[in-house]
């Protein structure tokens, strides 16, 4: 069954985008900076001061509490459900246990990715699955043969993410002591605070957190909940522009910056396959037939053309350059997303996706599509670099990803 | 007992000495760092005097910690994580207050409601500190250089720093002029009208050093703000998740993994002399350790007057070091609170107290408390500089409740009747230091579940400062660059041969920075001495 | 009226410059505003049949190879040897009456202590030893920063060579104790307390500094540096000769002529106007006034750059001294010293009680307690008051410009009343051998003089406002008008009766005319 988007109350009659998501009253209300983007169509804060750096530290420090309600929900039901997205994803979903998350990506028949999201298995009939993009004509299209129910929950379900090394502390006053027990990667539905939630603990900040998973009309409660445990431990509302620092430090991909579904490139070599883009971990290569499996097959034999690796781009050559030019070194106050080139002794070998000075880790970090044989680690490569409407290069060398890992995300 | 032998001791497990450790560790070398105290850190620590409760009991916050030592050493690795300051608060007694922001156009907003000339003005100033600040990056980040000297390559190096300091153009060659001769309050009356800005800037010019707002040679430590570097921008002042005693364990963390050995509670008695050579040292239980190479990271007073001892000396270079003016000058206050203090001219816990926050409403009230402490009384109103670290690192304090760190100037070593009198006097320094602060804070004193004060006299006892000075010698111009500590032997050697120096008393100084540390080490690699 | 230069102000500086310049061939006007020559130094009768020179009566420092190159010899200038010994009394005790020379001083400071006795002769041989040094960095125009001729690089390097022979030990101690403040360097030297006072007193004559002040080392060794004997007469027979010097080489001096204002056109000087609205066409200008006068008065805003305005506007002239004249019936005598007279006396018995005296100063007022400076001129010039008795010259440390509620008749009294019952302490038949008394207040010495800020040396003896004196884009006297040049104590190397800035000035007008 396939339902109708559901606009919310707020725009009925009117089709003016972007709109408010349901935490809207909150969040809107603490947005000091005015600083908003759009996010699906929906109104996303992109830090909440003028400067994001606090609500950086808040995820790294404390923890940070992030409205991210726009993402793409689908949930699919009935007998046949893990096994429809097992032929869909190329991940084998059968595998999943109830109650465990997992990464995935889908491809088209070519093997290039569609997107990327998490797919949960919330009982024996259920599993929730996440996109950036809208996946429910592809979802349905790839239906025929299956017992299943399709269903956009998107704009029923509001999510929190709830992230930072005291988002444990800070969800065990709102929901007891069962979320203690929640392991890296799973998922529970729980009371919290009274409210019936599923949490799962999952992330894009590469840290310790979770996702808190309620009906629409829960949201605002479940904001002041989290808001108020939170206090004592530092809890503070963070945007997207924190979270994209975060997300380069833990090595992330992003849909539409450091690759691109294969629906909407234009080109064929602007389309990836998993292994291209460091999503080779997810694929379950030899079991039955799923979309995309004989591509990505002769892809293993053959081996793949391009890699996504980390680079780090040197900090001594960098302050040199800008020295040459009298200016001290400078760096973007966010995280960047233009593209740039990286070569090998001169010649382009990939390009340099997306990228940000790491204030944790104190490294210039980058995310790059590189030809696969300049990937490996410890490559000495040159990235580009304009200073002064110059183009200069800078070198950077192919080094360990995800940069930044630590234990508790898992412990 | 002999013990077994090493190529180098390092006397003092504080950043310095660790630094210094771990740089001779990474190049192979075999190294022991000795620490007296029960933990490593120095002046660089974080301890729990109160359960729950975690303190930087001495340094507070990491300034100029050097870019390269936390990238070479790879210190995030092992636990250093900074978190920038993003406020400096100033309550003033007349319920009004300015915040500066990391942002210049909120800054601005703030400034202009006591000066809106001084507001256009601020953006300017920095934009020339930051020139000045580039100026002098590589001074701190070397040996420095030595006028005396014949040698070609010093007369090189000279020559570069003209050629750089030609380079800043007139208007800021004469700025560079004005700031390393000039006091920090003539300098900013320079720029700004307002006492709500020449006051709180003012006053890093006197931080640790018996001087005066007004004594010249204090403009150049206004530098100091636009040279650290975090972020890559120029800024320079932040907390260390877990304290400042994370600094320190993250650098000792990566001195132990390139090899190196600490030992904790091992006081020294004194170095091993021998015909003018360092052989090794001594503990306080008569254990001989010995190596080819002795560094002590200790301040000069300490290091070469009580643990080498004038006999060893060279009575000139003696009398020098007597000279080596150390003057403590202040002291701190630890305060557990139940609750975030509520300041009454801007009430609430909003970012504000997330910086720094300094009760100096004026610059005369600076002089004043100067004045007092000139004729060695401890300041009645002194000079405050709090932080509430608990507020962005929740970690040291338990939910809800927070660690309040407060730095006070002028609190004399030498009171006037002599510095031993400070077990008696020191709970009414820290009585003045409470008064002053619930001024602009009345529910302060209800709040507070444990004070520690300590004074100079008592960062002394328990920290090994000489004379409590927090810098290892004052940051005055005479004890800067090619004479700190004392002149001809301002690069880490000393006439003892074997016998090198790597603490703040040594260029470029005091903070936690860990430059002295690493030039140091670098040094003794490059010499050759192990 | 067309003229080669004029030179503005008839002090001992402008006169020197004038008579320097006009020896060199050209036609010089000087213009004073006041009815008399000497500046600064001019004798003034504030009593009938007394007189004193108004401010500065220490010859010290009054440069010998400038009177030599005026032939002042010819005009009636002679030098004295040696300067008279400072009292410094003491509230119980004989006090210390100190020479410069260690030889004579050695029984009075051992009277004290044995051991400063003897490093007081160390002291006097470091001073020997760096003087040479320092004179030199005091008699030649500053570096100029910017140079890239060679001539530039090679006085930098002459000074430098001059520093090397100095010996690296002896140049580390300069560079040392330069920035320090004269208290710890005294403290390091001696440890009577009495002989430090001493010692530090004029090194903060007319300075916002005290002795715990940085830097006041740096001033002290200026002064201690080029020290020598005096002039017979003191500053009045100075300004006597050189106004006779240059009168003789043909300088047309014009008293009663106050400058309206400098002309400039397109950057150069055309001449200045005076207040009777006569103009005088030169195309060279040097100005003895000080630096604010001279370029925030006496030229049109619109003729100065912003950010040099600036910097003028920044010059620090906040004096801190003020004057007290007595007109004694009797000798000045001492409780200590019955019976002895001495032509210079100094208070201030610790290095605290000096601070002391400076801490109001900060606040905006003066000390109750303040240091004073007593010179008796008339012990050795007896023509300056009638026979048999006297005039004292107090210059009193501690009186801030800018009081706060401002100078008035009353606050006037009040000081005056402070420095009579600081020197009654010491002195006490004074108060009934007082026939008549004057205070200049530092409101009142700018009213008379001319001085922005009352400012006795023409501004601060601060570090950075030493040798690059006023600031760098003035501070080798050409300013940044073509043609017009400073030639007073607010250039290097600074205040004091010295001639140096005048001769100095002079010499580079002369070596380098205007650009055609």
């Amino acid at each position: 069954m396939v339902l109708a988007v559901r606009r919310p109350k707020q725009a009925k009659g009117s089709l003016r985008m972007p709109i408010p998501t349901p935490f809207h009253p909150r969040t809107s209300a603490l947005c000091t900076s005015y600083r908003w983007k759009q996010w699906a169509g929906y109104y996303a804060v992109c830090s909440y001061e003028m400067n994001h750096e606090r609500e950086y530290f808040a995820f790294r420090h404390a923890a940070g509490l992030l409205d991210v309600s726009p993402l793409y929900k689908y949930d699919v039901g009935g007998r046949d459900a893990a096994a429809f997205l097992s032929r869909v994803m190329a991940r084998d979903v059968r595998k999943l246990k109830v109650g465990q998350v997992g990464y995935c990506c889908w491809c088209n028949e070519e093997g290039h990715v569609l997107d990327d999201g998490t797919v949960t298995r919330l009982d024996d009939t259920r599993v929730r699955v996440t996109a950036a993009e809208p996946a429910l004509a592809w979802l349905d299209r790839n239906r025929r043969g299956f017992d299943v129910a399709l269903e956009d929950v998107s704009e029923r379900i509001a999510t929190l993410a709830l992230q930072g090394p005291n988002s444990r502390e800070i969800l065990k006053q709102v929901c007891g002591a069962d979320v203690e027990r929640l392991k890296f990667f799973r998922a529970t539905a729980t009371k919290l605070d009274g409210l019936a939630a599923v949490v799962t603990r999952t992330g894009y900040t590469g840290d310790l957190g979770y996702e808190v998973w309620v009906a629409r009309d829960d949201a605002l409660a479940l904001w002041d909940a989290l808001v108020a445990a939170g206090k004592p431990y530092g809890l503070e509302p963070a945007g997207l522009d924190a979270l994209d620092v975060t997300r380069v430090e833990a090595g992330f991909i992003l849909n539409g910056v450091d690759y691109f579904g294969a629906r909407d490139c234009v080109i064929p070599s602007q389309k990836s396959t998993p292994y291209e883009i460091g999503l080779g971990g997810t694929v379950h290569l030899d079991r039955d037939p799923f979309v995309g499996q004989e591509a990505l097959k002769r892809e293993v034999a053959r081996g793949s053309e391009w890699a996504f690796v980390g680079l780090e781009i040197k900090w001594d050559e960098m302050e040199r350059l800008y020295d040459s030019f009298g200016l001290p070194p400078h760096l973007p106050a966010t995280a960047w997303r233009t593209a740039v080139p990286v070569y090998a002794n001169g010649k382009q070998v990939g390009q340099a996706t997306s990228g940000t000075w790491s204030p944790l880790l104190k490294r210039n970090l980058a995310l790059a599509s590189l030809r696969t044989p300049h990937a490996k680690l410890g490559t000495p490569l040159e990235i580009e670099h304009t200073i002064e409407y110059q183009r200069r290069t800078l070198p950077a060398t192919v080094v360990e990803k995800p940069f930044f890992d630590p234990e508790r995300k898992r412990a | 007992m002999m013990a077994k032998s090493y190529d180098a001791i390092i006397i003092g497990a504080g950043h310095n000495g660790l630094v210094c450790a771990a740089y001779l560790a990474k190049a192979g070398r075999k190294v022991l760092v000795l620490e007296r105290r029960h933990l490593v850190g120095g002046a660089a620590v974080t301890e729990e005097l109160h359960p729950g409760f975690k303190f930087s009991v001495c340094s507070y916050v990491v300034s100029l910690m050097r870019p390269q030592i936390i990238r070479d050493l790879e210190l995030p690795k092992y636990g250093f994580d900074l978190l920038p300051l993003d406020c400096a608060f100033l309550p003033l007694p007349d319920g009004r207050s300015l915040a500066r922001w990391n942002d210049y156009a909120r800054t601005r907003q703030e400034i202009s409601r006591f000066s809106k000339k001084d507001a256009e003005v601020y953006p300017e100033y920095g934009h020339v500190m930051m020139q000045m600040g580039r100026f002098s990056k590589p001074i701190i980040d070397d040996v420095p250089p030595d006028p005396t000297s014949m040698n070609p390559f010093e007369i090189l190096k000279l020559l570069r720093l003209g050629k750089r300091f030609r380079e800043l153009g007139e208007d800021n060659g004469i700025a560079a002029l004005k700031l390393f001769t000039m006091s920090a309050v003539d300098f900013l009356n320079e720029w700004f009208e307002s006492d709500v800005l020449k006051a709180p800037m003012s006053v890093s010019g006197i931080i640790g050093t018996f001087l005066g707002v007004r004594s010249p040679g204090t403009a150049y430590v206004l530098l100091h703000h636009y040279m650290g570097e975090i972020d890559g921008a120029f800024r320079s002042w932040g907390f260390c998740r877990g304290g400042n005693g994370a600094v320190s364990n993250a650098i000792a963390a990566a001195a132990r993994h390139y090899g190196a050995e600490i030992r904790i509670e091992a006081p020294i008695a004194r170095v091993l002399v021998k015909d003018g050579t360092a052989e090794g040292v001594v503990l306080e239980n008569g254990e001989e350790i010995r190596a080819r190479l002795v560094v002590s990271s200790l301040d000069p007073n300490r290091t070469f007057l009580r643990l080498v001892g004038k006999e060893h000396l060279d009575p000139e270079f003696a009398t020098s070091i007597e000279r080596f003016k150390l003057r403590g000058s202040s002291g701190k206050v630890n305060l557990a609170l139940d609750r975030v203090p509520e300041f009454t001219c801007r009430p609430g816990d909003g970012p504000h107290l997330r910086g720094d926050i300094a009760i100096c409403p004026s610059v005369d009230y600076l002089e004043r408390a100067y004045d007092e402490a000139k004729y060695g009384d401890f300041s009645s109103r002194p000079y405050l500089n709090v932080v509430i670290p608990s507020l962005s690192d929740p970690s040291v304090a338990p939910p809800g409740k927070h660690v309040m760190s407060i730095f006070v100037q002028y609190a004399p070593y030498k009171l006037k009747e002599g510095p031993a009198a400070w077990p008696q006097k020191r709970d009414a320094f820290g009585d003045a230091v409470i008064d002053t602060l619930a001024e602009y804070c009345p529910t302060l004193k209800e709040s507070i579940l444990y004070r520690q004060v300590l004074s100079p006299w008592d960062l002394e006892q328990q920290f090994g400062l000489t004379e409590g000075n927090i810098f290892h010698g004052e940051l005055s111009l005479e004890q800067l660059l090619f004479m700190r500590p004392v002149a001809k032997w301002a690069r880490y050697r000393t006439p003892i041969r074997s016998l090198w120096i790597c603490g703040s008393g040594s260029h470029p100084g005091g903070g936690v920075m860990g430059a002295p540390g690493q030039i140091a080490a670098r040094e003794i690699l490059k010499a050759g001495a192990v | 009226m067309k003229v080669d230069a004029v030179v503005i102000g008839a002090g001992h500086n402008g006169l020197t410059t004038a008579a320097l310049l006009a020896k060199s061939g050209r036609k010089i006007v000087v213009v004073e505003k006041r009815d008399k020559v000497g500046g600064l130094c001019a004798l003034e009768e504030f009593h009938p049949g007394f007189k004193v020179p108004g401010v500065h009566l220490d010859t010290s420092g009054v440069r010998r190879d400038v009177a030599e190159s005026l032939d002042l010899a010819r005009h009636g200038l002679a030098f004295v040897a040696e300067e008279p010994p400072v009292f410094a009394p003491a509230s119980d005790g004989p006090g210390l009456l100190l020479h410069r020379d260690p030889a004579k001083a050695d029984a009075e400071i051992r009277a004290h202590s044995a051991r400063d006795a003897k490093r007081y002769v160390e002291f006097r041989a470091f001073i020997g030893r760096v003087r040479g040094f320092i004179a030199r960095l005091l008699n030649e125009p500053p570096p100029d920063l910017n140079g890239t001729g060679a001539g530039e690089l090679w006085d930098l390097a002459r000074t430098a060579i001059a520093l090397r022979r100095l010996g690296a030990d002896d140049m580390l101690e300069i560079a040392r104790i330069a920035p320090t403040c004269v208290a710890d360097w005294l403290n390091g030297w001696f440890e009577c307390e009495l002989l430090k006072a001493a010692l530090a007193g004029p090194s903060l004559h007319g300075t916002f500094m005290g002795p715990w002040s940085s830097g006041t080392t740096a001033t002290s060794l200026l002064q201690e540096c080029v020290a020598s004997g005096g002039v017979r007469g003191g500053s009045a027979a100075l300004v006597t000769a050189l106004h006779a010097a240059a009168r003789a080489a043909g300088v047309d001096v014009r008293l009663g002529s106050a400058v309206e204002h400098i002309d400039v056109a397109g950057g150069r000087v055309k001449g200045v106007t005076l207040a009777s609205r006569e103009t005088i066409e030169c195309s060279i200008v040097a100005s003895s006034c000080d630096p604010k006068r001279t370029l925030l008065d006496l030229v049109a805003a619109t003729h100065l750059a912003p950010r040099f305005a600036m910097a003028m506007r920044n010059y620090r002239m906040r004096g801190t001294s003020a004057k007290v004249h007595l007109a004694l019936r009797r000798p000045l005598e001492f409780r200590a010293r019955p019976g002895q007279v001495f032509e210079i006396a100094r208070t201030g018995e610790t290095l605290d009680e000096l601070e002391r005296a400076f801490d109001p100063v900060k606040y905006r007022k003066f000390s109750s307690e303040p240091i004073l400076e007593i010179r008796v001129p008339s012990i050795s010039s007896p023509e300056l008051a009638p026979a048999g008795q006297h005039v004292a010259s107090i210059l009193v440390n501690g009186a801030p410009a800018e009081l706060e509620g401002g100078w008035t008749d009353a606050r006037r009294d009040e000081l005056g009343n402070a420095v009579v019952n600081a020197l009654a302490r010491y002195a006490p038949g004074v108060r009934e051998s007082i026939v008549a008394r004057e205070v200049l207040t530092p409101l009142d010495i700018e009213q008379r003089y001319g001085v922005t800020g009352g400012h006795i040396h023409h501004g601060e003896h601060a570090l950075d406002q030493l040798v690059m004196r006023p600031a760098p884009q003035c501070a080798r006297y050409a300013t940044p008008i073509e043609g017009l040049y400073l030639c007073g104590s607010g250039s290097h190397p600074g205040g004091g009766v010295t001639c140096a800035p005048g001769a100095l000035a002079a010499k580079t007008i002369i070596e380098r005319p205007a650009r055609p």
